[in-house]
């Protein structure tokens, strides 16, 4: 037993010169927490061929990860937040340096990239990111299942019940192929409502922040509309219908893939779709784009959305850091992300008109001009700093889930959220007196224990 | 009841038996679907390849996009393999001794303090995440081999399975030995850990299943890509592009190649083990 274990040791040993003698150094590099993407390797690269002595590594990032990292004084210096609410739990936990001071000088202040992510990107007035690509949805249709089905393509300026038309005429049309096809393929049903909500005008605080409006008219006409779709005009399927015809998970999670293999006619989707079609070369050349359906009475508006790096406030690299955020709105990265098909880039100076956005998979100007247009008119989601948005954003999940399977009617799901909602806003104001602090600010007055009675909220 | 209900005792298992392979069976099919097909609710590939393989493993180009993945898969695979076995070889050894003074040692406040350690299983390990991670920082073993082993070369669980084992160990061989000159280090090595057995290699294999599996403390270590385990490294392959379903299924059929063959190895050792150590308290 004792030679076993002097074998196994040896063994051990052994390996470990092995592990040791074969690794790599990468200290002093600049850490980017990102997603494990290729793409990412070779924009680090190109950051690192413009300035040469600073390397850039790329690390999975993941907000446990990060929270544990950063607060024992090792995190990374470049932290990607992929969602307002990310950027705002990140700030909390004090997490975030203030790029404020030196975002305009070093060209990768507000203005350097769109107007619609100002409130994505900053909190109270100082800016704590800078995007690395840009989205707004609209929706991508494939010309030769329209064909196939003898309907018109889409054009601007359609409205919700156009779509609701087109998408019948493609349900139940038969095909001349015989081939069977769904209408439309969303590939986040919350991310759909997101653009819903937006679209009907809906918000989802008051103006100072202390009330959900969640279950004002606007919000509810938006869950409506997609319940609609779905058990109504049945232009959606499912979840159960979904996962029916899915290998894997369910209603949400195969869009993108069932759009690819041209099972369905339309997707909601942005710009950054372009970046799978090498892999779908039978693609190329049949897509064409239009803006989301407006409600009746009201113009197109999706959700503005972005994927950008904060820096870390420990850092102890924040001139190079600061450098990469330049690289960030710098033509050389805007022009990798055009090529690549990777979203909106993230300044709008390099993504004029379409013409500016064609690339080797996507040659159609007019392709690219709907998701600029869609910009202009986007509109990021409501943030108050009295809930935490994760966690409003997973409650609005479960009511879309209840709505989904009919546990629950729009207006019912919608007024339980607010409820919901609510009621934690109350809860955190009595718990944190940062919050308090912050209440005396926007209503001019003392928070008491009964303050939303007062205001007939 | 064998004699009375065969057949429905045969249909019944086949039908566990079949949900139980039928993920499996999924997944070492997918892994040879072309990316169109990777997921529909198909078993079987329409159009078989193998060529999500050599992709993974950087020995070709994605003819697609003309591109290599820029991987590192085959040294995921060793980190992965080289992580396990040290933890595994030093947690069995170290879960040896402590369940030989636990069980064979006579020595004030034994029972209290295997008490107390047996009480750090109570305490879920996402709790003790950070303040381990912490210590690690602090010794600056963050980004090193050794913060992804040392943690894990401890372990209440394995004393507690071994120390059951040694008790059941007849005291009047120690004596015997004893008798003929043979102090503790002799015992340990000459009586105690061959009779131990069966157990050691259980807590052997469960450990191994374990670190070779282990996702959030490497993925929380370490942020050099040399020193992923393929766990992590895979998470490459599910990114905010989407999710490459075939690579996928492909590294996850090479990533439990060596779990099977551990397991296939030595799962009348996990059993039996297992059910010695369960036999006296």
């Amino acid at each position: 037993m004792k030679r076993a274990f002097a074998i196994l040791l040896a063994a051990f040993a052994a390996l470990y010169v092995v592990a040791q003698v074969t690794l790599e150094g990468a200290s002093g590099a600049l850490r980017w927490a990102t997603d494990l993407n290729p793409a990412r390797k070779v924009q680090a690269q190109r950051f690192t061929d413009a300035h040469p002595g600073i390397r850039v590594t790329v690390e999975p990032a993941g907000d446990e990860k990060l929270l544990a990292q950063c607060h024992a004084g090792t995190g990374p210096d470049l932290i990607d937040l992929h969602q307002e609410q990310q950027m705002h739990r990140m700030h909390r936990a004090g997490i975030l340096m203030d790029l404020t001071p030196h975002a305009d000088r070093m060209g990768f202040g507000l203005d350097d990239t769109y107007p619609a992510l100002r409130d994505c990107l900053s909190i109270d007035g100082r800016q704590y990111r800078f995007p690395c690509n840009v989205t707004a949805n609209c929706i991508i249709y494939n010309r030769r299942v329209l064909d196939d089905h003898g309907v018109a393509v889409p054009t601007n300026g359609w409205t919700w019940n156009d779509f609701v038309r087109t998408a019948k005429a493609i349900r139940d049309t038969p095909s001349a192929s015989g081939d069977e096809h769904l209408p439309l393929a969303v590939p986040s049903a919350p991310w759909m409502l997101f653009d819903l909500l937006v679209g009907h005008g809906a918000r989802f605080y008051s103006d100072d922040g202390l009330t959900c409006t969640l279950d004002a008219p606007p919000a509810v006409a938006a869950m409506t509309l997609y319940h609609d779709l779905m058990h109504v005009h049945r232009v959606l399927p499912t979840p159960a219908e979904a996962a029916a015809v899915s290998g894997e998970g369910g209603w949400g999670t195969q869009g993108v893939q069932w759009f690819s293999t041209q099972r369905t006619a339309m997707i909601v989707i942005g710009r950054w779709y372009t970046v799978q079609l090498p892999h779908y070369p039978d693609l190329i050349g049949r897509l064409g784009s239009v803006r989301l359906p407006r409600v009746p009475g009201r113009r197109s508006v999706a959700m503005a959305n972005t994927r950008g790096p904060g820096i870390n406030v420990n850092t102890d690299k924040p001139h190079e850091a600061m450098l990469f955020l330049r690289y960030l709105a710098s033509e050389e990265y805007n022009r990798l992300i055009i090529e690549d098909g990777d979203s909106l880039p993230p300044n709008p100076k390099y993504a004029r008109t379409g013409a500016d956005l064609v690339n080797a998979v996507a040659p159609d100007p007019s392709f690219h001009q709907t998701f600029i247009d869609a910009m202009e008119t986007a509109r990021p989601l409501d943030f108050s700093p009295f809930v935490d948005g994760g966690l409003v954003h997973r409650w609005l999940r479960e009511r879309l889930g209840q709505v989904e399977n009919r546990i629950a009617r729009p207006g019912e799901a919608m007024a339980s959220l607010a409820a919901e909602v609510n009621q934690r806003i109350r809860r955190n104001l009595a718990e944190r007196p940062d919050l308090r602090e912050r209440f005396r600010r926007v209503t001019g007055r003392e928070w008491t224990a009964d303050w939303w009675k007062e205001t007939d909220r | 009841m064998r004699r009375t209900f065969p057949i429905v005792r045969l249909i019944a298992l086949s039908a566990v038996g079949v949900a139980v392979a039928l993920p499996f069976v999924w997944m070492v099919s997918t892994s040879f679907k072309p990316r169109a097909e990777a997921d529909e609710p198909r078993i079987l590939p329409r159009r078989p390849t193998a060529r999500n393989y050599p992709l993974l493993l950087n020995l070709a180009a994605d003819p697609r996009t003309g591109r290599k993945l820029d991987l590192r898969f085959g040294r995921w695979y060793f980190n992965s393999l080289f992580i396990a076995f040290g933890i595994t070889v030093l947690q069995v050894l170290t879960s040896a001794m402590a369940a030989y003074a636990f069980s064979r040692m006579r020595w004030r406040g034994r029972d209290t303090v295997f008490l107390l350690y047996l009480g750090t299983m109570m305490i879920p390990a996402l709790v003790t995440m950070i303040p381990n991670y912490q210590i690690m920082t602090s010794l600056r073993l963050q980004n090193t081999y050794h913060g992804l082993i040392l943690p894990a070369a401890f372990s209440a669980f394995g004393t507690f399975l071994l120390r059951q084992f040694m008790l059941s160990i007849p005291r009047a061989l120690d004596e015997a030995a004893a008798l003929d000159g043979a102090g503790h280090w002799q015992v340990f090595w000459e009586i105690a850990m061959p009779l131990a057995r069966p157990g050691l290699i259980a807590l052997a294999i469960i450990t191994f299943l374990a670190a070779y599996q282990s996702f959030f403390w490497p993925l929380i270590m370490v942020n050099r890509e040399a020193l992923f385990p393929m766990s992590v490294g895979m998470l490459s392959l599910n990114n905010s592009y989407g999710r490459q379903t075939e690579l996928i299924m492909a590294a996850t059929v090479m990533n439990v190649v060596p779990l099977i063959i551990v397991f296939v190895m030595f799962q009348r050792f996990l059993v039996k083990g297992l059910m010695l150590g369960g036999v006296k308290g």
